[in-house]
């Protein structure tokens, strides 16, 4: 396999295998999957359900281990990480939106948002300054104090997707960012991704809407553990098919009916 | 790694707040074992310091007389057992205080004759009350503030006594009763001094002053068939350092008057106060290990809410993690939720406790509880062992759990 002398790729997957039960049961869900993700590249992975998407997202966080294969994460393999390094790891260089937007429901906005911070060692005030700043970047400034459960589905996972952002990640994993949400809220979210990809992230996004791989940089398609096909998307095509809405055009009626919904909720 | 532990202490504040009925009841599960805990030790080191006080006021010149063999280990019964229950054998003399006295290094000498019988004064009968005859010496060595009057002494009327307060309110009705009479053993006996208040009915003269009332020895014989029956002899040295020769001579001489035979035994501070500590130190293990069980019970009840919360915030552990919580970061969060609860318990309970002590001490009691650091560190130290010792499986258990899985759960 290719390891770039100058700068490593960001993600570097060599026959990674993951098999879950045992004996007659085993069932691989990853079947030997080579890859190689640059950074600043923005990758859809499409494919029927149990094809092994999450599994191979939540390897790719660090939440799970391979059975078989080398990771190389940044140019360094992750196999023999302890327990303590790998959620270091998490914590500096991997943020996740989750598709059920997973914020802590006892914890109001600004707080989720701070909550990775919390892990680095940052301290309180500077903390929510961080959040602060990063939820003024999503719109959401006048939100900061409310309580998960008060917002709407898209603003929800805008918190998740600040909460993703805040300590800096090199990668971004995404587990069907939209798949609770509305065409409309999904678009403003990919809006957004697609913002965040601009700055130089790399993302990963777990989809089933083949519409959101527009927003994408390349495509992995994936079929019973390995990869289908892998391509690339173009960059000139990239405004002809997502030219309808634009984030700025959005920002101001989103709050509003935003605001509707969570009331209706 | 950082432990933010001032970050720990927010959450489980947030949380506790969050189910306050449960945390509560939790809390109050150990107040009541540190409680416990506390009252008995406060109340046992109460005890045990009043004996000691007792002892030290002796100033390390005194030594005690008694009959009885002192072949066994010196119990606490001999300290504080009734001067009556060994009257009828007393093996000590007239002539051994005598003989005592002679001793040159011997300041002072005073025996303790304990008179059976009631006392009477108009129809009043009070149900506690002691007669003891001994000396003037007796004031010599044991210090004794008078309310009112004088002590017995060498040109006092052999028909007069001194009383204690508490015996004069129950004889009279008023602590001011100098000159007024009471009856005993067919004797009719002026008030001519009494004691102020003690309020130690333990102590080494194994006689509650309180309720007593002195005569002169000479009378006390009268009583007693004209022979000097003493349950003890109270010696005072000239200085604390001549103590141990005196102890000596008082043997040898007593030895030779009782024809060789040692049927007496003398104990000097140390052995006054070591055996009633060593029993106060036993009855207070015995008892804190009752109370123990309580707390138990009480760390059970943390490390079941303990564990409930952690099932209930499954979802929320497995969130922690994907945002870079380490197995650390959640055992810490779980450990530290549970301190606080053990330690608010111990600090509750500590209170709780004294102020059980003190209204136990004062409706049944004649001593105070003692407040001691020591105390005090046991029951937060105990609190915070609660704790960490049921906290920590719940904890490790969170830490433990996969964050797929985790993420995975919904509620």
């Amino acid at each position: 396999m290719k390891k770039a002398a100058t700068t490593p790729p960001v993600i570097a997957l060599s026959g990674l295998t993951k098999r879950y039960g045992v004996g007659d049961a085993t069932h691989t869900v990853l079947n030997g999957v080579d890859l190689v993700i640059e950074k600043g590249e923005f990758i859809a992975i499409m494919g029927p359900s149990g094809c092994g998407k999450t599994t191979l997202l939540n390897i790719l966080g660090l939440l799970d281990h391979a059975d078989d294969g080398d990771y190389f994460l940044d140019g360094r393999s992750v196999d023999t990480l302890s327990g303590g390094k790998r959620a270091q790891i998490r914590s500096s260089q991997v943020g996740f939106v989750f598709q059920n937007f997973n914020l802590v429901p006892r914890l109001n906005v600004i707080d989720n948002v701070a909550l990775p911070l919390t892990y680095r060692g940052v301290g309180h005030t500077k903390r929510l300054k961080e959040a602060s700043k990063m939820l003024a970047t999503f719109h959401l400034s006048e939100r900061e104090y409310y309580m998960p459960w008060q917002l709407s589905g898209g603003q929800t996972q805008r918190v998740a997707i600040a909460r993703a952002l805040v300590n800096n990640p090199s990668i971004v994993l995404a587990d069907e960012p939209t798949g609770n949400l509305d065409s409309r809220s999904s678009h403003v979210i990919m809006e957004e991704l697609a913002d965040i990809h601009a700055r130089g992230n790399t993302i990963i996004m777990v989809t089933h809407n083949p519409d959101l791989t527009s927003y994408a940089s390349r495509v992995i398609r994936m079929l019973d553990g390995k990869i289908d096909s892998d391509t690339k998307v173009p960059r000139a095509q990239k405004p002809e098919t997502a030219p309808k809405i634009r984030l700025d055009s959005l920002v101001k009626p989103v709050k509003k009916s935003g605001k509707k919904k969570g009331r209706k909720k | 790694m950082r432990l933010l532990i001032a970050n720990h202490f927010a959450n489980a504040y947030e949380s506790l707040r969050s189910n306050r009925m449960r945390t509560t009841l939790t809390i109050l599960g150990v107040t009541i074992g540190i409680a416990s805990i506390t009252v008995i030790l406060s109340l046992s080191s109460g005890a045990s310091r009043l004996v000691t006080s007792q002892v030290g006021q002796l100033g390390g010149s005194t030594a005690i007389v008694r009959p009885g063999s002192p072949m066994r280990d010196l119990q606490l019964s001999d300290i504080t057992a009734s001067l009556g229950g060994t009257a009828t054998v007393s093996s000590l003399t007239e002539q051994d205080l005598i003989t005592i006295k002679n001793i040159p290094e011997v300041e002072a000498a005073a025996p303790l004759m304990l008179l059976s019988g009631s006392l009477t004064a108009s129809d009043e009968t009070p149900d506690k009350s002691s007669l003891v005859a001994t000396t003037p010496d007796f004031i010599n060595i044991t210090p004794l503030d008078m309310i009112d009057g004088q002590f017995i002494d060498s040109v006092t009327n052999q028909e007069t006594a001194v009383i204690g307060a508490q015996l004069s309110v129950d004889l009279f009705g008023t602590e001011q009763s100098i000159g007024r009479t009471f009856r005993t053993h067919g004797t009719t006996f002026t008030v001519i001094g009494i004691i102020k208040r003690q309020n130690n009915p333990i102590n080494y003269n194994n006689i509650d002053l309180d309720h007593t009332a002195i005569i002169s020895l000479e009378i006390g014989k009268n009583f007693n068939q004209g022979v000097a029956s003493l349950q003890q002899i109270n010696i005072k040295s000239t200085s604390p350092d001549k103590l141990a020769g005196v102890v000596e001579q008082t043997k040898n001489t007593i030895q030779s008057n009782h024809f060789g035979e040692t049927n007496f035994s003398i104990m000097t501070d140390d052995d006054l106060v070591r055996p009633s500590n060593e029993l106060f130190a036993a009855i207070s293990a015995t008892l804190s290990t009752v109370a123990a069980i309580s707390l138990i019970v009480g760390g059970i009840g943390i490390m079941n809410i303990m564990l409930v919360g952690v099932t209930e915030r499954t979802r929320e552990i497995g969130i922690r993690k994907a945002l870079g919580a380490s197995n650390t970061h959640i055992t810490w969060q779980f450990l530290i939720e549970s301190l606080v609860m053990s330690s608010a318990g111990g600090v509750l309970g500590y209170l709780a406790g004294y102020l059980a002590a003190f209204a136990i001490s004062r409706s049944f009691l004649t001593f105070d509880p003692a407040f001691t650091w020591t105390i005090a560190g046991v029951a937060l130290g105990v609190s915070v062992l609660v704790g960490t010792l049921f906290g920590l499986y719940p904890a490790i258990r969170a830490a433990r759990k996969d964050p797929i899985e985790a993420l995975r759960q919904y509620h």
